[in-house]
């Protein structure tokens, strides 16, 4: 799919890029890191101009999370109704809340494969759309000043960034994964602790 | 893990954490293999023109070759012998599938073929001065 895009970016330029970043920011598979990193290396081969395309790369993503924001934010009391006696969604919108500015920025540029999920559910927790758009400008312009910077600076070897950089954020999810987990077990020991201490106290 | 815990809830933490391990374990090694691709791969410098052939994708049009390796779209066309009109905007991919459907990355190599015979000479040094004639 990225493949096919790619050729559309050559022959259509800029809008395509924003284009594209837009449909990613709404979770369709087009590739859009691969594109930020490919258009970076097109600027440096004079086929886009840079900061152009950086501005409208970043617009176009924006505009995708707001839609998806949004499109939590008005299926909150769907969701609200569905998950009422749900103590996971409880738990999820409550964890999410505490960490909201730092899941929002990391899931932009460092764990994107969830970043269509935290736009959802900070639409469907209430979280104030005002915050959530300087944590997502913040993350998206490191996105692509990141991404693209570096495919700007290996050119026409962008493809090995594109590489490292895809499977770091897959490391990373690991990583993130490993230490939720880790997290969940230090909670339930507590809460053993101190129900045994009750039931000795009793 | 607390013995009085939901088995259903230490069940589901452990399998978190061993889907964490696996992909970190997976991840890990690709970041460490892509890592190692690095080392002896830098681009041309600014202004000089790619030379590694082996760079060509089919997803790439013959206008974007031509720009990248500066050998002329003329040249690349002649060589795949179809006219460029209403083939500029095609991919190499596309332009095998239309012209040889039946030769399976028949344009892909031609076109590598040809932009390597076909890459701008390095600009030579300054000619050293001659020494004057005795």
């Amino acid at each position: 799919m990225s493949e096919f895009f790619l050729t559309q970016v050559i022959n259509f330029g800029t809008p395509l890029v924003g284009l594209i970043l837009f449909l990613g920011a709404l979770g369709f598979p087009v590739g859009a890191s691969v594109v930020v990193i490919a258009a970076g290396a097109f600027s440096q081969q004079g086929i886009l101009p840079w900061a152009t395309t950086a501005v409208i790369g970043l617009v176009g993503a924006l505009a995708g999370d707001t839609l998806s924001f949004s499109i939590g934010h008005y299926a909150k009391d769907w969701a609200q109704k569905r998950f009422e006696n749900s103590t996971l969604w409880f738990n999820a919108k409550n964890s999410f809340q505490q960490h909201a500015g730092l899941t929002i920025f990391l899931t932009r540029w460092l764990i994107t494969a969830v970043a269509i999920p935290t736009n959802l559910i900070a639409g469907g927790s209430g979280y104030k759309f005002s915050h959530f758009m300087a944590y997502d400008i913040a993350g998206e312009s490191v996105w692509i000043l990141l991404y693209g910077g570096l495919g700007y600076m290996f050119g026409s070897q962008w493809e090995l960034v594109n590489d490292f950089l895809s499977n770091f954020g897959g490391l990373v999810l690991g990583l993130v994964i490993i230490g939720f987990g880790i997290r969940q077990v230090i909670i339930m020991q507590k809460a053993g602790k101190k129900e045994a201490y009750k039931n000795a106290e009793a | 893990m607390a013995a009085n815990t939901n088995p259903k809830q230490k069940a589901l933490v452990i399998g978190l954490i061993i889907l964490g391990v696996l992909f970190t374990a997976f991840f890990g090694m690709r970041v460490a293999r892509a890592f190692r691709k690095f080392d002896g791969h830098r681009p041309p410098p600014r202004g000089e023109v790619e030379t590694d052939v082996e760079l060509i994708r089919d997803w790439m049009t013959v206008k974007f070759i031509s720009h990248t390796y500066a050998v002329p779209e003329r040249i690349l066309f002649e060589a795949l012998d179809i006219s460029p009109n209403s083939n500029f905007e095609k991919s190499l991919k596309d332009i095998n599938e239309e012209y040889f459907p039946d030769q399976d990355g028949y344009v892909l190599d031609l076109i590598k073929a040809t932009v390597q015979t076909n890459l701008p000479q390095p600009p030579t040094g300054p000619t050293p001065p001659k020494a004057p004639a005795p």
